[in-house]
């Protein structure tokens, strides 16, 4: 049989396949940009060694898991504090001195940090490629006609729960609104009596502690090295951009939608075109809906 | 107190000065540039490289040194394609290095021996087997590896000669899919295989998959698509992020073909590969260096003798048996060694000439390889005798050609996922 005329989408196995695909790599995907959208949205600070705190939360899942024989779940509870901590002493002695800085000191100093954060792990734990084997990444799942891993299911419920949490605490907490009142406007903030420092370090560390628990999350699904963060962190800038900057929700389905196009992309067209795909959809926002597709209109420019 | 401190300040310039200039003077010494990915994405390989190179040197040095001095390193570091090129003209220009050894990476190779080409310095490739390095009409610049249509070649060469038998199936009714990581190592490799493979009749099912290893997540929409299209050897080529994600997702997807082959001392060809997988790994091959299993008395007498020094002194520094990045830089620095014993001069000419007039055959030196090279200053096809390993319970061992090991390979086909013990 021609090999050409079976490719296509009617068989109803592959189209599944694909959406499992799609939905469980946007779940990590959001996992990761999440803590970078609150770090965005409220503090303006593009954080560019975003990845490299995710890169040490997967040294964190390898080696809790070789050395202590401690599964990656587990871990997980013992990270967003660790990480929180991470993220609040990373404020105070680094982005603290740069906040009222301009953009282009806060991108050197992001850069400065993802750079010797590297070059710190590939010092420490060497270049070498580690991989994290707990049962569940060896378990695959198969449910009509469709195969995925266990950890990755995980991760994605993960990812909902915390998107879930994260918005509700924006939302429907005093926290929360003292922080959206200073993304919006933070000389008024200022007036109302908030503390925008201290507004700051908590959305930083939260944001820290987000992408910490993601990188423990996938210690399984990815080889752990010093640079396994820049795998995904020019990714999540799309993801930041198109679903708005600051919104959390924006964050899950700009996941979504970025996983669906490299999927479907990489299916259709070959795997060569996906960075094409979604950095076309990403100038496409940037022209038509500068605000992303939640974003508030004129967040772009806010504090600016 | 100021100026105390400005005179004793001043004393220690003097007697570092004067330090240098003795040590200078004294040394015997003959230093040459080693460019390595020791930091970013290549640095895992790159540093086995480096210390490839260092166990060799010391090799080299037990024995004389070269031209009667011995011989030391100025190691530099070369992440990407840029600092390849800028290192490479800092190790010119302000180490004045007249020899620099490298860079392991295909993306780095061509940067840094365009540095060295410009400022008439002899560069010394181990490893990278980019196919245009050698076709830039540079005089100066030497590669002791074969290249990537060496790789293609002898990999097109097991799928036919080895697989396609065991399998029952004739050359032209053998299905293959390739898929790649889209730099120019495996481009190369990807492309010259299919030539040969479409010269032999190979069926290919599809074009090429290549995809970039720095950002690739997901395998599963190619590994759907080529369930679809039913392969039955894969050729991938692949690092060493790329290469564990396809392996696991493949096995989630339950892809069954009937071999998978790659070429290279990274990805599926190097040790973290099997530190991932463990016996979940059986079956992969690799093009590579020899490996456990090889046979030492298949080796002409003198290769039998270094390859045995070479092994024991991997084994004495590292633990384990010389893995792809040791053979690469220790083989190619040991033939630089014969070089210059020829030619007793780092003049571009006379290097050139020693270079050309090296005539050894299979199985003389490190890794049972010969020597001879082209003018284009490539190694032959011919001289640089490759092997194909398989993973074998978390090990990788020399499988092809029979004659050159004591194992043989398994599982062929591949059987299910779970039943390759």
């Amino acid at each position: 049989m021609d090999p050409a005329r079976r490719l296509g989408l009617a068989q109803i196995d592959v189209v599944a396949q694909l959406g499992v695909s799609t939905v469980l790599l946007g779940g990590i995907y959001a996992l990761i940009a999440v803590g970078l959208t609150l770090i965005f949205g409220i503090m303006r600070v593009v954080n560019f060694a975003h990845g490299e705190f995710l890169m040490l939360g997967m040294y964190l899942g390898f080696f809790a898991f070789t050395l202590l024989g401690l599964d990656p779940w587990f871990v997980l509870f013992v990270s967003i504090p660790l990480f929180f901590v991470v993220g609040a002493l990373t404020y105070a002695v680094v982005m603290k001195g740069v906040i009222h800085a301009s953009h282009n000191v806060q991108i050197f100093t992001t850069v400065g940090l993802s750079t010797a954060l590297q070059n710190l792990a590939l010092v420490l734990w060497s270049g070498d490629f580690h991989t994290v084997r707990p049962w569940h990444a060896l378990t695959p799942v198969r449910v009509a006609g469709t195969a995925f891993n266990l950890s990755q299911v995980v991760a994605f419920v993960v990812a909902i729960g915390l998107t879930v949490l994260l918005f509700a605490f924006m939302r429907w907490t005093h926290t929360g609104r003292v922080m959206r009142a200073t993304a919006q406007d933070r000389e008024a903030a200022i007036l109302m009596g908030i503390d925008t420092n201290r507004v700051y370090g908590l959305s930083f560390a939260i944001g820290i502690a987000c992408v910490g628990a993601a990188g423990v999350l996938i210690s399984p699904l990815y080889a752990v090295y010093p640079t396994a963060g820049l795998q995904f962190v020019l990714l999540s800038y799309v993801v930041v951009v198109l679903g708005g900057l600051g919104d959390i929700r924006g964050a899950l389905i700009g996941s979504l939608i970025v996983a669906a196009v490299e999927v479907g992309g990489s299916y259709r067209f070959g795997t060569a075109w996906k960075e094409i795909f979604y950095f076309l959809l990403f100038i496409g926002v940037l022209v038509f809906r500068p605000a992303g597709l939640f974003g508030q209109r004129g967040a772009e420019t806010l504090g600016v | 107190m100021r100026r105390r401190l400005a005179v004793t300040l001043a004393i220690l310039v003097t007697l570092s000065a004067v330090l240098t200039a003795v040590t200078w003077g004294q040394s015997g010494e003959y230093k040459i540039g080693v460019l390595e990915p020791l930091t970013g994405p290549l640095s895992g390989e790159g540093k086995r490289h480096l210390e490839g190179f260092e166990i060799v040197r010391d090799m080299i040095n037990e024995r004389g040194g070269v031209m009667g001095k011995k011989l030391t390193f100025t190691v530099a570091d070369a992440p990407d394609p840029t600092a390849a090129a800028s290192e490479a003209t800092r190790l010119i220009t302000r180490e004045g290095v007249k020899i620099i050894a490298g860079t392991f990476s295909s993306r780095l190779c061509g940067a840094a021996s365009e540095a060295a080409a410009r400022a008439n310095v002899i560069y010394w490739e181990t490893s990278c087997v980019d196919p245009r390095f050698n076709k830039r009409g540079l005089k100066n610049v030497y590669r002791t590896e074969i290249d990537a249509t060496g790789f293609g070649w002898y990999n097109i060469e097991f799928i036919v000669k080895h697989l396609a038998p065991r399998f029952n199936l004739k050359p032209n009714q053998l299905k293959i899919a390739f898929v790649s990581e889209d730099s120019s190592y495996g481009q190369g490799v990807t492309e010259s295989a299919r030539a040969r493979a479409k010269e032999l009749g190979l069926i290919e099912v599809a074009p090429p998959e290549y995809y970039n290893f720095t950002t690739i997540n997901d395998m599963t929409p190619v590994i759907v698509k080529l369930k679809q299209l039913n392969p039955d050897v894969v050729h991938h080529i692949a690092f060493s992020n790329d290469a564990p994600l396809f392996w696991r997702q493949a096995r989630e997807q339950n892809f069954q073909f009937k071999a998978l082959v790659h070429a290279g001392a990274t990805g599926y060809g190097g040790a973290d590969f099997g530190k991932a997988m463990g016996h979940d790994g059986n079956g992969v091959f690799a093009l590579l260096e020899p490996g456990p299993g090889f046979k030492l008395d298949s080796l002409k007498p003198e290769g039998q003798k270094i390859e045995k020094e070479f092994r024991d002194a991997v084994q004495k520094r590292t633990g384990s048996y010389p893995l792809g990045g040791h053979q690469l830089a220790g083989g190619g620095l040991w033939l630089l060694k014969l070089v210059l014993d020829k030619s007793q001069s780092d003049d571009p000419d006379k290097f050139r000439a020693a270079v050309m007039s090296l005539d050894l055959p299979v199985g003389t030196m490190i890794n049972g390889w010969g020597v001879k090279f082209s003018e284009t200053g490539q190694n032959s096809n011919e001289r640089v005798q490759h092997y194909m390993l398989q993973w074998q319970n978390g090990q990788l061992v020399t499988v092809w050609p029979e004659e050159f090991t004591t194992n043989r390979a398994k599982w062929i086909p591949l059987g299910a996922w779970d039943s390759r013990k």
